[in-house]
C-alpha cells in the first residue's frame, strides 16, 4: 500500500466538480421538501467532516473537540435569529422568551451585537477560529502531540458543553435556542424547508471543497502533510511547526463554525446536543469511513453514513438493529479499507499510472543497490 | 550564501565554547570546545557515550546546554529554537533515517527546499516551486531520479538514507550535521556515500559522526575525538591513529581502527 499513488490533480478536480454538480441538481429530482431538508442536513455533516479532514487527515491533529466549533457557530446564528423572532414569542423590550422565564431583566451585553446579521455571521466563523488559535498556540508551542491533543480538545468540549447547559439564563440551557425566525438575507428567506436553504448549503460545501483543495495542494498543505509524517524532520528544515499546526486547527474550526451556522438554518434551533461528545465522535467516524486524508472522501463519508443511518432508522424492518448494522459497517471499513471508502476510487487505473507503476518497479528492482554516479 | 565558497577551507564557521550538557545529573558533555572551518569536512569520533550525538543536538538546538555558547558565522545561536537555527543555515541528518514516508520523493524535496518558511505566504505557492531542475539534479546525485514520484515509504533502507542526504542538500544548509550517515548501508553504498561527501567538501561545511573507520579515512580532513564529554584530540587520521591518549580511551577495543 505504501507505494500507492493518488490520482493527478486534474482527475481530482473532475471528481470534485462531478460531486458538486450532483448536489446542485439534486433538488430537480426531489419534490418532497421534507426529504430535501434531510439531504441539506447530510450536506452540512459533509461540510463539518471535510473540516476535520483538514486538521486530522492532512496535519495529523485528531481534534475531538470539533463539535465545539460546530456548536459555537450554530449558537451564533441562533442568537441572531432569536432576537428577530416575532413578538409573541418574545418578552418585553424584545427580550428572548427564555430570559423572561428566567427573570432576566435586560438583554446580556454579549447578546447585544447579535442584532446585526453581519456580526452574527462573522462571529460564527471567528469565535471558533479565535478559540482554536488560543488552544493551538498553547498546545502546539508546548509541543503537545498525538493522543494528548485529542484528550485536551475532548476535555475542552465537555467543559464548554457544561457551561452552555449550566448558564440557562444566558444560553437557554438544556432546551437550547428554539422558536427562531428564519434567516432573511438578500431578499431570500432561508427557512428549513426552502430550496434557498438547500442551495446555500450545497454551494457552501462546493466552495469549501475547492478552497480546501487549493489549501492542501499549496506548499502550506504539503508542509502540513510532512508534519503529519515526521514533525521533527520538518522543524529542522526551518519551519515553525507550531504555526502550521495552529493554522490547520484554525482553518478546520472556521469551516466547522460555518457548518454550525448552516445547521441552525436547517434545523431551526440550536441545542447543547450540537456541542456534545457524540457529535464530535460521529464526525471522526464519518471522516474515517470516507477517508480522512481526502476532503471529498470525508464529506462523502458523512453523507453516506448519515444517509444510510437515516434510511435504516426510518425502515420498520431495521428499527431495532440499525445501530448494529452501522457498527458492523464501520468495523468492516476500518479493517479492510484503512484509508476509507475513497481509497476504492484511488484504485481505478488512469492513464498516467502505468508510468508510475513502472517507476515503482524500477525502485523495487534497485532496492539492493544504488546506482549513483 | 553557501555553495560559493568552493575550494580550500575558509574562516571559522562554527565555534563551540565550553559547552556543558547534563541530563538529570548525568554529565553528557563537560566543557566541550570545538572550532570548525568553512568548507571543511570534520569527522567526530569517540567511544560509545562520548557525547558525539549530544554535541550535534546542541548545535542544532535539540538540546539546550547548561552552560557555554554556540556561535555560527559570528552569531550566537545557543538559545534559539530549532527552526530558527535551521534558518541560520544548520541542517541535520538523524541517526535513524527520517523522511516523509507518505509523500513522494519529489514532495519530500519540495518540503526541504525551505525558501520562505511562513504559513500564509506558502498558502499561495502551488505545484513545483520552479526548482524542478535543481531537484532532479539532486535526485540524480543520489540515484533516485527514477523514483521522483514514488512514495518515500517504498524506498529501501539505503535509499532512504540517501534521500535524507538529498533533502539536506535541497535545504542548502551552510553547515550540515550527519549522524552516522552510512548506518545500515552495504559496502557498495558506503563507498558511493564517501564519493558524494568528497564532492560536497568546500561547498558545504560538514560534521560527520561515524564509527566506520574505513569510511572516515576516505572522507576526513581533520578528525576530532571525543571522550567522556570532552575533546580528547584533534588531527589527521595518521596523527589520531598514533595518539597515545586516544589509544588509552579506546583501551580494550584495539584503538580507533577496531571501534
Amino acid at each position: 500500500m505504501d507505494g500507492q499513488r493518488k490520482h493527478p490533480i486534474w482527475a481530482k478536480l473532475v471528481g470534485y466538480a462531478a460531486f458538486c454538480l450532483v448536489i446542485l441538481i439534486l433538488p430537480l429530482f426531489i419534490t418532497d421538501d421534507y426529504l430535501l431538508n434531510k439531504f441539506a442536513r447530510y450536506l452540512v455533516f459533509g461540510l463539518v467532516a471535510m473540516a476535520l479532514s483538514i486538521s486530522w487527515g492532512y496535519a495529523g491533529i485528531l481534534n475531538l473537540g470539533q463539535a465545539v466549533s460546530f456548536g459555537l457557530g450554530s449558537y451564533c446564528m441562533a442568537m441572531a435569529l432569536k432576537l428577530r423572532t416575532i413578538p409573541i414569542q418574545t418578552g418585553a423590550e424584545g427580550l428572548p422568551d427564555f430570559m423572561v422565564w428566567n427573570n432576566v431583566k435586560s438583554l446580556p451585553w454579549f447578546w447585544e451585537p447579535f442584532h446585526s446579521y453581519g456580526f452574527a455571521i462573522a462571529a460564527g466563523v471567528l469565535v471558533p477560529t479565535i478559540l482554536a488559535l488560543l488552544i493551538g498556540t498553547f498546545v502546539f508551542r508546548a509541543r503537545v502531540t498525538g493522543v494528548y491533543v485529542s484528550i485536551i480538545t475532548l476535555a475542552l468540549l465537555v467543559v464548554i458543553n457544561l457551561v452552555v447547559i449550566d448558564r440557562q439564563r444566558l444560553t437557554g440551557g438544556f432546551n437550547g435556542l428554539t422558536d427562531l425566525a428564519p434567516l432573511e438575507l438578500f431578499g431570500l428567506t432561508f427557512d428549513p424547508y426552502a430550496h434557498a436553504t438547500y442551495y446555500l448549503i450545497a454551494v457552501s460545501l462546493g466552495a469549501a471543497l475547492f478552497l480546501g483543495l487549493a489549501v492542501v495542494h499549496s506548499k502550506t498543505g504539503l508542509i502540513m502533510q510532512a508534519i503529519r509524517d515526521d514533525e521533527n524532520r520538518v522543524r529542522y528544515f526551518g519551519y515553525d511547526v507550531a504555526a502550521y499546526q495552529t493554522f490547520a486547527l484554525c482553518l478546520s474550526a472556521a469551516v466547522a463554525g460555518f457548518a454550525g451556522m448552516l445547521y441552525t438554518l436547517v434545523m431551526a434551533f440550536a441545542s447543547p446536543t450540537f456541542l456534545a461528545v457524540p457529535v464530535s465522535l460521529s464526525i471522526v467516524i464519518w471522516s474515517a469511513v470516507g477517508g480522512r486524508a481526502s476532503l471529498l472522501g470525508s464529506a462523502m463519508g458523512a453523507i453516506i453514513v448519515t444517509g444510510v443511518q437515516g434510511s435504516l432508522s426510518d425502515t420498520p424492518a431495521f428499527l431495532e438493529t440499525w445501530t448494529l448494522i452501522m457498527g458492523a459497517l464501520f468495523i468492516v471499513v476500518v479493517l479492510f479499507l484503512p484509508r476509507g471508502l475513497i481509497s476504492l476510487v484511488d484504485r481505478i487505473p488512469l492513464g498516467g499510472s502505468a508510468r508510475r507503476r513502472a517507476a515503482a518497479a524500477t525502485v523495487a528492482a534497485s532496492r539492493s543497490g544504488i546506482n549513483a554516479g | 550564501m553557501p555553495a560559493n565558497a568552493v575550494g580550500a577551507t575558509g574562516g571559522t564557521i562554527l565555534e563551540l565554547r565550553d559547552i556543558t550538557v547534563e541530563f538529570s545529573g548525568f554529565v553528557a558533555i563537560a566543557g566541550l570546545t570545538l572550532d570548525v572551518h568553512e568548507g571543511e569536512l570534520r569527522c567526530l569520533i569517540g567511544p560509545n557515550g562520548a557525547g558525539k550525538t549530544t554535541a550535534l543536538d546542541v548545535i542544532c538546538g535539540k538540546v539546550k546546554p547548561a552552560s557555554g555558547k554556540v556561535v555560527l558565522g559570528g552569531r550566537e545561536i545557543t538559545r534559539l529554537e530549532e527552526h530558527q537555527i535551521a534558518r541560520h543555515g544548520v541542517g541535520r541528518k538523524f541517526q535513524v533515517p527520517s523522511v516523509f514516508r507518505d509523500l513522494t520523493v519529489r514532495q519530500n524535496m519540495e518540503v526541504a527546499l525551505c525558501r520562505a518558511p511562513g504559513v500564509l505566504g506558502n498558502l499561495f505557492r502551488f505545484g513545483n516551486s520552479g526548482a524542478s531542475e535543481q531537484l532532479e539534479k539532486l535526485a540524480e546525485l543520489v540515484g533516485l531520479e527514477e523514483a521522483m514520484d514514488v512514495a518515500a515509504g517504498a524506498l529501501s533502507h539505503g535509499q532512504t538514507q540517501w534521500l535524507e542526504i538529498a533533502l539536506l542538500l535541497a535545504q542548502d544548509a551552510r553547515l550540515i550535521l550527519m549522524d552516522e550517515p552510512t548506518a545500515g548501508m552495504t559496502a557498495h553504498e558506503t563507498a558511493k556515500t564517501a564519493e558524494l561527501f568528497n564532492r560536497l567538501k568546500g561547498r558545504h561545511t560538514l560534521i560527520v559522526v561515524e564509527h566506520d573507520m574505513g569510511f572516515i579515512k576516505e572522507i576526513s580532513d581533520i578528525i576530532s575525538v571525543m571522550h567522556q564529554g570532552r575533546l580528547l584530540a584533534e588531527g589527521t587520521v595518521r596523527e589520531i591513529e598514533t595518539n597515545a591518549e586516544v589509544r588509552a580511551a579506546y583501551l580494550g577495543s584495539g584503538g580507533i581502527s577496531g571501534a
